[in-house]
């Protein structure tokens, strides 16, 4: 037997993740900034994100407020956390969340690495499904925190 | 029982005042480190010949500085473990992740700070860099234009004081609350029973 716990906990961090996705998605929601000024999102992700126009996702004139393996990163987590109650019922008591997490950074050092050196060429869409693999992973990595089995006390 | 005489209290009566010292430390190592290497990296811009490309070695420090960054949270959780009281909870560990982020980004401005009395001419200097960088671009005028008020923007929001706490406390506050909260799944002893 388990039972979700910290409810209040995850309500806030829920609220404040579906901010940050919200807020990294930039001019596309939020409408453009004055010209020559920078838009409030991108001050926001400033000094996490380098903001190259050709690594960030744009439709038509508007552009995200990120690029896209920080949106996949923060969508990952975002998507990890809605899920957690679920996930967190298999991952208690098991290793496999940490070596999940664990993969996944690697991947992306891999990943960024590799396209540094012109092994081979990393896309806005790899970039942003590798983040988002990472960004779940974190999540997944404190699900089991959020359950509590019953049996467990001793 | 007996280890919770020798390490420290019950978890319950962590406070915020208990948690400043490993907010501290961690965020004053680790704000020295990202400093150092923002530092280094814009000398070596202004030092150097515009590239005319996206990719610059500022780029490639943002990625750096953002990774170490995201440390913060970890690793206060764990000094505070080895440090304060092993039996610290998960909202705990959460808000002493947020805190560290919050001090990380303070001590980084007041670092920027010292640094304009150090050398005024810095900021100007790293944006005449970043102009000249995108003057080399091979892009239409406008966009370009537009590119240069925007990272020129950039460059002075980052050396301007209230600004960058203004902005860079949330998201950097938010990451490493997570990061906090992945320390007491690795770091923290149980207790047997988490509330929040």
């Amino acid at each position: 037997m388990s039972r979700f716990s910290n409810p209040i906990l995850y309500f806030f961090v829920l609220c404040l993740l579906s901010f940050v996705l919200l807020a990294s998605l930039g001019e596309m929601v939020w409408g453009a900034a004055a010209p020559g000024e920078l838009h409030w999102t991108e001050k926001l992700f400033f000094d996490l994100c380098h903001q190259l126009p050709d690594r960030t996702y744009s439709v038509g004139e508007t552009m995200m407020a990120v690029n896209t393996r920080c949106f996949g990163i923060f969508f990952g987590i975002a998507a990890g956390w809605v899920v957690l109650p679920l996930t967190g019922r298999y991952t208690a008591g098991t290793r496999w969340p940490v070596i999940f997490l664990i993969a996944a950074i690697t991947l992306q050092i891999v990943d960024y690495l590799g396209n540094l050196t012109e092994l081979w060429q990393n896309t806005n869409h790899s970039r942003a499904f590798l983040g988002a693999l990472f960004g779940a992973a974190l999540s997944v990595t404190v699900s089991d925190l959020f359950i509590i089995r019953k049996n467990s006390k001793s | 029982m007996e280890e919770e005489k020798t390490m420290g209290q019950s978890s319950d009566s962590i406070s915020i005042k208990d948690m400043l010292p490993s907010a501290t430390v961690v965020g004053l190592v680790f704000s020295i480190i990202t400093f150092a290497i923002g530092l280094f990296v814009g000398y070596y811009e202004i030092s150097s010949e515009p590239s005319g490309s996206f990719f610059s070695p500022s780029t490639l420090s943002g990625s750096v500085i953002c990774l170490i960054s995201l440390l913060g949270g970890v690793l206060a959780v764990w000094h505070f473990v080895k440090e304060v009281n092993p039996y610290i909870k998960l909202g705990q560990g959460a808000a002493l992740g947020f805190l560290t982020g919050a001090v990380m980004v303070i001590l980084t401005a007041v670092y920027s700070e010292i640094w304009n009395f150090i050398d005024p001419d810095y900021t100007d200097q790293l944006v005449e860099a970043t102009i000249a960088n995108v003057e080399a671009m091979e892009m239409p005028d406008a966009q370009k234009d537009a590119m240069i008020d925007s990272m020129a923007s950039s460059v002075r929001q980052q050396n301007s004081f209230l600004s960058s706490i203004l902005w860079g406390i949330p998201i950097t506050g938010i990451l490493n609350l997570l990061t906090g909260m992945v320390g007491v799944k690795i770091f923290a002893k149980k207790e047997d029973e988490e509330t929040f």
